[in-house]
């Protein structure tokens, strides 16, 4: 064990939390779960590969959220907002086909072919921290990954449309009587969690290799995060991600065998002895 | 209630189910019909496309010339996704439905294992160009199945008196998690400590792994100053890409790549794989006149030069086309009795097909990149002849 | 809110309540399954081409987990993700035991219905108190758990891991009387397969219509108020979960028999969002909804499939039947039915 293997685990723990507090958003707010945010978090990155070939990988970083809050419009408004009163579970059944349809949109516009996208100039190379020479682009990533949860937790701490988001989330039905816009503070939501799953598809192009498959062999791991973290929790999603995340690696270095079912584990473990999740409120 | 009883005096008349007319004599023989099921989605989709190229390229001079004794080539250009199961349900299709007689273009080992244990029951050949695995040519050999390409001993055998030559003392193996990853892996460590050298950490990933960041830590933290990486397709892209970003090269002076840098990849790939060293199963550049002939057909048709998918392609159906040529018939049975043991002379000289196990003896290259920019290239460093390479026929392949 | 407890535990409008029950249509049910078991014997007969044959004999394989999901579905509005985790773990356990035990087949198919059914009790036990999308991620968490240890290095020796499982079964292989090349003969093969999903469909519909089913309804419809009224839900719960655990075990341990090769995609995300998907599309709410939805989707699989464009229409179908056909084909079908009647009666 060293700080090497400390600061993989951080790195991918930060891509965990940012994916997963979009998704934790998405599921607190209109109870679905969102079976495409794998899919979301692909297509970004991928757009991400245009956009940085094109313009620049600073330019993908703006416009790859943008681009994908238009699609999580697009998702509240042809999808979540007119089948709301179906149960949550068709919803998610309904996302779960979307997400087959993005995956192969994607193999038709950019082709089976796994691409890979380079770091920014500047963030390529290595940098010595905790007496290791760590790559820098990661050691920038846990940085915009820490910088955003801040941000996050501030703006629903401090801001109005946060304090809305969390009194929907606890409760819609009341929230609504209370005179808050439930479908304004709906598509807020969902438009954010998207553009959130567009930056971390952003963040993670130079991490890791693109293919098809890349949504979903992580969409599987953020659900149980989520699950973990407390529904409706966005605190709760990302403590667990980065939590999932160091310990997955320090156990793949200890026994990989054991590090693939560690998250399984911790699903089981953790809705048997506490079916609400780790920071998730209690059923009245 | 009716339809039963109507069914059950079919029942009746019909005598015997399912009578097996699978059909592959296929009438007066006029076409040879290949089934080429490469794979067309996931990581290997590239080097299927480029298979079925090397096929193409193959008929297409056949057919120029008039066909192989007046038969003419039909390719018949199907898909998979790799998994074996489709694999197999694809080729049944293309035999029972589309009429072929031999497949080609198959990739992976797993595909062929289970391709191999079908074969017999449906009365066709198959001419492995891409899967390595020794066990294809061992325990699963079938009368049917023909092993062109060279197998991972073959190959390791080929490098291994190069490993002394090649600077650092201490390994680490970074290996695809397959057969044929654990089967070169241990070889590997065998000829590299007869060598001299010792191995200081041995991994294997998954197929299809996209960050390799805890692998290489773990290198980096082995003391490793060489690396042998069985990587394939994009897992190879991603091991060297974050190799470089992790700058492994400070401390690792070898990359000795195992079926992991190829031609189609040096774009992607780039300058800092100059000076990694790969196993390369196909000289472009042997001097003969059926390697010239095939590299100038090829470059023609798709504008770049050939590497071994699609070259050891065309040689599984130059193969095919010697074998048809001796039997004089298309039928597989007779193809089959003809291949075993036959020399001919194909685009990698004088080559044999054994018939103990019916693999292809040929040689193996030792290769280095060298250039830079868009000029990358393969410098050959060394081949090493069949009979140095192969091992004996495996007690295991009983045809 | 929690997991296990989200409101939308039964999904009504997916899983079409049931009407009430007659003896009378229980037998005639029962007689309907008999006769549909005869008729489909002489398939081999009618399909000459061994291609085709092929295809329907996938169909009824995979119509066995489709049943077990259906069944929970419709009887206890649970929505399994996992029932690919008893296929595929059967499937192995076929694999494992001729591999390494010399097993015959025979003996294996049984060990592996063993094993399938353990699998299922086990994840039972863990996932039956949860309901609604707390049980559709259990079991899709544990089925990839499952998943993932099948394709351990570790375990290399025993499921081949990335590389999948040949079963050696040798050239003396025999099952239910066939020969290795009889066993790979998709007609001579079918009637043990087909006798194995009608008797299926049989115990199922038998059991749907028996008290228990009744008891599993009233779970289903509300479950505070079966435990008022003094019922344990947990152990009913659990007893339909196994049962449909055996169904898929069966289907897996035959898929392995006639495939002789075990890929590990069986287990993988994939697969089992493939049997509900077609689940869903046939329709849940009847029994033959799930086997009808499967028959379609294999169908799709061997002629939609070009360019690797499946997934691409099997969304498409997906939303397609869940926004405008809730109930799924068999279900508008039913409700087309029933119009027509009161129109009729009228």
């Amino acid at each position: 064990m060293n700080a090497a293997q400390l600061l993989n685990g951080i790195a991918l723990g930060s891509l965990l939390m940012v994916l997963s507090s979009g998704l934790a958003m998405i599921y607190g707010l209109r109870g679905v779960t969102n079976f495409a945010h794998g899919a979301l978090y692909m297509s970004g990155a991928y757009l991400a590969y245009t956009l940085s070939d094109r313009l620049s990988f600073w330019a993908a970083l703006v416009l790859v959220p943008v681009i994908l809050a238009v699609i999580g419009v697009v998702l509240e408004m042809v999808f979540f907002r007119p089948l709301q009163h179906r149960s949550h579970i068709e919803l998610g059944l309904i996302t779960f086909g979307l997400a087959l349809i993005a995956e192969r949109l994607v193999v038709l516009i950019w082709g089976e072919k796994t691409l890979s996208v380079d770091p920014p100039p500047g963030l390529t190379g290595t940098t010595s921290v905790l007496g290791v020479d760590y790559p820098t682009y990661r050691l920038g990533i846990i940085v915009v990954a820490l910088a955003l949860a801040a941000i996050l937790v501030m703006w629903l701490r401090y801001t109005r449309t946060g304090l809305y988001v969390r009194a929907a989330s606890q409760d819609i039905e009341t929230a609504g009587i209370m005179g808050i816009d439930v479908n304004r503070v709906s598509l807020i939501v969902v438009s954010f969690g998207a553009a959130l799953a567009g930056l971390a598809g952003t963040l993670a192009a130079p991490y890791v290799s693109l293919d098809p498959n890349m949504g979903n062999s992580f969409l599987i791991i953020v659900l149980i995060v989520v699950v973990i973290g407390g529904i409706g929790s966005i605190g709760g999603a990302m403590v667990a991600g980065m939590g999932l995340g160091i310990i997955q690696t320090v156990s793949t270095v200890w026994s990989p065998s054991v590090a693939v079912v560690v998250p399984y584990v911790a699903l089981v473990v953790v809705l048997l002895w506490r079916p609400q999740g780790l920071a998730g409120k209690r059923v009245s | 209630m009716a339809v039963v009883l109507v069914l059950g005096t079919t029942l009746a008349a019909c005598g015997s189910a399912s009578s097996n007319d699978s059909g592959s004599d296929g009438g007066d023989d006029s076409t040879i019909k290949i089934a080429l099921i490469p794979p067309t989605s996931g990581a290997l989709a590239q080097f299927g496309t480029d298979a079925v190229k090397g096929w193409q390229v193959a008929a297409d001079m056949v057919n120029a010339k008039g066909g192989i004794d007046g038969h003419k080539v039909e390719l018949i250009t199907k898909g998979t996704d790799a998994d074996p199961a489709t694999t197999i349900r694809v080729a049944k299709e293309a035999v029972t439905q589309d009429g072929a007689q031999f497949i080609g273009a198959v990739m992976t080992s797993p595909e062929h294992a289970a391709l191999n244990a079908q074969l017999a029951g449906m009365g066709a050949l198959d001419f492995n160009a891409l899967g390595k695995d020794d066990a294809l040519v061992g325990e699963q050999c079938s009368p049917n199945a023909f092993h062109i390409v060279q197998t991972s001993s073959m190959d390791l055998n080929g490098l291994a008196s190069s490993i002394d030559e090649m600077p650092g003392d201490k390994w680490a193996i970074m290996a695809v998690d397959y057969a044929t990853g654990h089967s070169a892996a241990d070889k590997f460590t065998e000829e590299a400590e007869k060598a001299g050298k010792t191995i200081v950490s041995t991994q294997f990933a998954p197929l299809n792994t996209t960050d390799f960041g805890s692998y290489i830590t773990k290198i980096k933290d082995s003391g490793a100053d060489a690396v042998f990486a069985v990587e394939y397709g994009a897992d190879g892209v991603a091991f060297v890409k974050q190799a470089e970003q992790f700058n492994l090269s400070s401390q690792v002076k070898t990359v000795l790549g195992f079926n992991m840098v190829s031609e189609p990849l040096f774009p992607t790939l780039g300058d800092s794989i100059v000076g990694y060293y790969n196993n390369v199963g196909y000289d472009v550049n042997a001097d003969n006149d059926l390697n010239q002939e095939f590299v100038d057909a090829y470059t023609k048709a798709n504008g770049s030069a050939p590497y071994y998918v699609p070259a050891d392609n065309f040689l599984a159906a130059e193969t095919l086309f010697a074998g048809i040529e001796k039997a004089g018939s298309t039928d597989p049975d007779d193809v089959a009795a003809a291949l075993n043991d036959l020399t001919f002379d194909s685009i990698d000289g004088s080559v044999t097909l054994r018939g103990a196990d019916h693999q292809l003896l040929r040689p193996s290259y030792l290769g280095q990149v060298e250039g830079s920019g868009k000029d990358l290239s393969f410098k050959i460093l060394s081949s090493a002849e069949a009979s140095t390479t192969t091992p004996e026929p495996s007690a295991d392949c009983k045809m | 809110m929690s997991v296990t407890t989200l409101p939308d535990a039964p999904p009504a409008d997916v899983v079409a309540p049931r009407s009430r029950r007659r003896p009378g249509r229980t037998l005639l049910g029962a007689g309907l399954i008999v006769a549909v078991l005869l008729a489909g014997l002489s398939v081999p007969y009618i399909i000459k081409d061994p291609y085709t044959m092929g295809l329907v004999l996938e169909m009824a394989l995979l119509g066995l987990p489709a049943l077990g999901i259906g069944f929970l579905a419709r009887h206890l509005g649970l929505i399994s993700l996992g029932h690919s985790a008893f296929f595929g773990a059967a499937a192995y356990s076929v694999g494992i035991a001729v591999n390494r035990w010399d097993l015959s087949l025979t003996a294996a198919v049984g060990f592996a219905v063993v094993v399938g059914t353990l699998v299922s009790l086990v994840m039972g036990v863990l996932v039956v108190r949860a309901s609604g999308m707390g049980f559709l991620m259990l079991t899709l968490a544990l089925s990839m758990a499952l998943w993932q240890l099948a394709l351990q290095t570790s375990f290399r020796p025993w499921t081949g891991a990335h590389d999948g499982l040949l079963i050696n079964a040798g050239a003396d292989a025999s099952f239910l009387g066939m020969g290795p090349r009889e066993i790979q003969d998709p007609g001579l093969f079918w009637a043990g397969v087909w006798v194995s999903l009608m008797g299926a469909a049989l115990v199922l519909w038998l059991v749907g219509r028996s008290r228990f089913g009744v008891l599993l309804e009233g779970i289903r419809e509300n479950e505070e108020r079966m435990r008022f009224s003094g019922y344990g839900t947990f152990l009913p719960r659990l007893a339909a979960f196994t049962l449909t655990g055996v169904v898929a075990s069966l289907g897996g341990a035959l898929f392995a028999v006639n495939a002789g090769y075990i890929s590990p995609d069986i287990l993988g995300f994939t697969r089992a969002g493939d049997s509900l998907i077609a689940v869903l599309i046939g329709g849940p709410a009847s029994l033959a909804g799930p086997l009808i939805g499967t028959g379609l989707f294999v169908w799709a699989q061997a002629h939609l499939n070009f360019g690797g464009n499946l997934h691409l229409f099997t969304g498409i179908a997906l939303i397609l039947v869940l926004v405008f056909l809730p109930g799924g084909l068999t279900g508008a079908v039913q409700r087309i039915a029933r119009a027509l009647r009161k129109g009729g009666s009228r």
